[in-house]
């Protein structure tokens, strides 16, 4: 589904991505983890295309992704959820899901009102993430737990075909933290997810496969409970030089 | 919904029936006068509001389309020897259309308050070439003699007949903007102007929106310049200079960015201080004065300030 | 176009491109260091001039103008930036409506200002004595205060450098320039700062505003002309730099001046055409650190 080979990004004198190859098939769940600075931020920017590689190829679905637009790839059904949210707060939760709804539809349409079938969608996509109730609530005023909760529910309004998981759980309490993991390991299987988290029981217990990254490079790939035994991995994590 | 269109129109019916209700009262004539303008001005400050206020794209260089449209007006009228509405109304609309086109085709690759001084900028250019091309535009001394149009037999040259026009050009004008901006355009535009980011990220072609905004926004400037043109039938470089753009600045910003109802309040407020305000005080200085004590106070203008005290 | 004539017009360009640089440079710094593009710029370098009008006929002496004007400016904008800006700190782009307001208040105040002088009427400054006649260069005549202006202002860039790289108060623009949240962290007030940046960008317009008042005079409108240039040379030069400043108006003052002899009809389709080709494949400009366009 997704096919990334030799990525590569520079930053001046910093390789962010010192030539990352990965392969995800459709429907899998990977984690990608790895110590801060591995590069996991810098890998989401360039697949959704807010920042340009300096090397390396991305494919998805066998098409490149070369030179397309953000706005282009969303399109193709690859979406991101940020760490940091990224909502429309002066808007209610309906109203920043009808405006992710909206964007299939294409925006041209001057006189067009909101259909009332894209209102009952947007009210099942709040729904699915438990935000029925908050539905009029403006996006500023929710909790931030709650704002997660929407920051997926844009992501989810697209229809995405992969999802892009930036530290879905980033600043949660345990509860919240229970509430989102529940939400994503629900979601149906032919979405292909690709998560970057720090909280390891919520990678362990959503993830298929997990790549390790670290200093721009995918050192370790495997189950869960491959990872969890792999030597180079314990090393990274405890800060001893490791051979890639 | 209902009874708020049903205000409107009673409002609007007051308001076009004016002349005629309140002719005894000997201001009468000046007072429609100013209606005439403030109409006018407030189909300016309200396309202007379509880019400020909803889309969040702060353009200094409005007069650009406003100037623009009635030079294209006037200019067509004369060139093509008719005086028909829909020829010169025509021609100011696709004239400031086509100029909004090239302008922000530059303007809306600049970032934030980049975008500000490139309009600022490229509107000052539209202002020199009005100036320079004195066999065009009549140059410094403007172009004068504008007819007054004609509705095919109709004239409307009368001051009573013009009033009728403009009420009703303003009264489309204000159901398109009011049809345009709860649409999911409308919407999309707002989302831009919130988080421009994340309107890409769920798949917004948000350059092209920003642009096709700004060439709305300019072929409605065109529009009320097209009718300043038959207001006071002359058009001057003064129509497309920095000052307008700024006086349609600050009308949207006292009025109130992002509402339906502010620009027209702030069309009010202003054309009150310049044109009504005893001679004796500095109409600018009191505008720049009051431009600052809002930005600071009452950053949402007047019609902010009024529904936050209606919900407190 | 004879070759005297050609020096003629490569002087002029370089004469004004000079007076652009005095002007841009503050409204860069300006930029630079507090996030706000002053568009008062224009206002203040026409106060300047008709302050340096007033100081001309009240003393007689265009050098204590140069000296007063500038001063005079850099103390209205030591009262400015803590009463408007400071209390908006963040908001940017209200920082940048307030100067409008500001510079309608400016423009306003002096066409009324009959009573000293000013007023809507067309004023003159009068060249100071010494440089109010021209030398031989070439083979042809040209004015000496316009040499004046090239050797003043290369002789202020100089300064400015060496104040920028080598001074303390450098050191804290050019931090301030990267990164003001930082340098407030490390305990420097940065409020009082800004106030100075403002300042002394006021100044600067103000002593643009009396170099180049006997050349062009002092007339309604100047405030407009002079911040549409500024505008246009800091986006073709770069923002935030001293040497984006240089570069600006080494290029537009040329361009504009050669521009109004050679093709006088199409000398603004040429500085736009400049401009969009800037910001169309550099978009930081020549020599700017600021990404303008995208």
């Amino acid at each position: 589904m997704i096919d990334i080979r030799e990525l590569r990004r520079d930053f001046g004198g910093i390789h962010a991505l010192a030539g990352v190859d990965l392969r995800i098939e459709p429907g899998e769940r990977r984690a990608v983890i790895g110590p801060n600075g591995a590069g996991k931020t810098t890998l989401f920017n360039v697949l959704t295309g807010e920042l340009r590689p300096n090397g390396g190829s991305i494919r998805l679905d066998g098409a490149a992704l070369t030179g397309l637009t953000t706005w282009q790839r969303a399109r193709l059904g690859l979406v991101r959820m940020y760490q940091r949210n990224e909502l429309f707060d002066p808007l209610s939760a309906l109203e920043n899901v009808l405006l992710s709804i909206g964007s299939l539809g294409g925006a041209y349409r001057p006189f067009r009102s909101p259909l009332p079938a894209e209102r009952i969608e947007a009210e099942e996509v709040l729904a699915r993430v438990g935000l029925a109730d908050r539905r009029s609530v403006t996006a500023r005023t929710l909790s931030h737990g709650e704002r997660r909760q929407l920051e997926l529910a844009l992501a989810l309004a697209r229809q995405p075909v992969v999802l892009l998981l930036d530290e879905p759980t980033a600043g949660m309490s345990p509860a919240e933290t229970e509430r989102i993991t529940a939400l994503i390991a629900g979601l149906e299987r032919r979405l292909t997810v690709l998560i970057v988290e720090h909280d390891m029981d919520v990678v362990f217990r959503l993830a298929d496969r997990i790549t390790v990254m670290h200093e721009g490079r995918a050192i370790a790939e495997g189950t869960p409970n491959e990872i969890r035994a792999d030597r180079r991995v314990h090393d990274v994590y405890l800060g001893k030089a490791v051979e890639a | 919904m209902v009874i708020r269109a049903a205000m409107v129109l009673a409002v609007w019916l007051a308001l076009v029936t004016f002349p005629q209700w309140s002719s005894a009262w000997e201001s009468s004539r000046f007072a429609a006068g100013i209606i005439r303008q403030v109409l006018i001005f407030a189909i300016f400050a309200s396309s202007l509001n379509l880019l400020v206020g909803y889309t969040g794209l702060p353009s200094l260089g409005h007069a650009a389309f406003f100037g623009g449209g009635a030079y294209a007006a006037a200019i067509a009228a004369q060139r093509l020897g008719t005086d028909q509405l829909f020829v010169s109304l025509g021609a100011g609309v696709i004239g400031a259309a086509l100029l909004a086109l090239l302008i922000g085709f530059l303007a809306v690759r600049a970032l934030g308050i980049f975008f500000l001084m490139l309009t600022l900028a490229l509107a000052q250019m539209v202002f020199a070439i009005a100036f320079q091309a004195t066999d065009l535009t009549g140059g410094s001394n403007g172009f004068s003699g504008v007819h007054r149009p004609v509705l095919f037999g109709l004239d409307l040259g009368a001051a009573s007949d013009l009033y009728v026009l403009v009420c009703a050009i303003a009264l489309s004008v204000g159901l398109l903007l009011w049809r345009v901006t709860t649409s999911t355009y409308g919407r999309a535009l707002v989302g831009v102007r919130e988080n421009e980011r994340r309107m890409r990220a769920i798949g917004y072609d948000t350059r092209t929106l920003k642009l096709s905004a700004f060439v709305l926004a300019g072929a409605l400037a065109g529009v009320a310049g097209a009718l300043s043109s038959y207001e006071f039938r002359f058009v001057s470089p003064n129509d497309v200079a920095l000052g307008t753009s700024v006086t349609g600045f600050v009308m949207v910003l006292i009025g109130g960015g992002g509402t339906l109802i502010g620009p027209i309040v702030g069309a009010a407020v202003v054309l009150l201080i310049e044109r009504v305000l005893p001679s004796q005080l500095p109409a600018q200085t009191v505008l720049g004065i009051v431009f600052i004590a809002f930005v600071v106070f009452a950053r949402q203008g007047i019609v902010g300030a009024a529904r936050r005290l209606a919900r407190a | 176009m004879t070759p005297q004539d050609a020096l003629q017009q490569a002087l002029n360009g370089l004469s004004f491109g000079a007076l652009l640089f005095i002007l841009a440079a503050g409204l860069s710094l300006i930029f630079g260091m507090m996030d706000v593009v002053n568009l008062a710029h224009g206002a203040f370098y026409m106060l300047g001039a008709y302050v340096a009008l007033s100081v001309t006929r009240a003393t007689g002496s265009f050098w204590a103008a140069l000296v007063i004007a500038p001063l005079a400016l850099a103390v209205l904008g030591l009262l400015v930036e803590p009463l408007l800006l400071r209390r908006l700190r963040g908001r940017h782009l209200d920082q940048v409506l307030i100067t409008i307001g500001l510079s309608l208040v400016i423009a306003d105040f002096i066409r009324l200002r009959d009573d000293w002088g000013w007023g809507a009427t067309v004023r003159s400054l009068p060249f100071p004595a010494g440089l109010d006649r021209s030398i031989s260069i070439a083979g042809s005549d040209y004015p000496t205060y316009r040499l004046f202006v090239i050797a003043f202002s290369a002789g202020l860039a100089l300064l400015l450098y060496v104040l920028h790289r080598r001074s303390r108060i450098g050191a804290l623009v050019r931090a301030g320039v990267g990164d003001a949240e930082m340098l407030s962290a490390l305990g420097v007030d940065t409020d009082r700062l800004f106030t100075v940046t403002f300042a002394i960008g006021a100044g600067l317009a103000g002593l643009a505003g009396v170099v180049a008042a006997p050349v062009f005079g002092l007339q309604p409108g100047m405030d407009v002309d002079a911040l549409i240039y500024s505008l246009i040379v800091v986006v073709v030069g770069g923002l935030g730099s001293l040497s984006g400043s240089i570069a600006g108006s080494a290029v537009v003052g040329p361009a504009d001046t050669f521009g109004k002899v050679l093709f006088p009809q199409f000398a603004l389709a040429l500085i736009f055409a400049i401009m969009a080709l800037v910001l169309l494949f550099r978009p930081t400009g020549l020599l700017g650190r600021v990404r303008i366009g995208r």
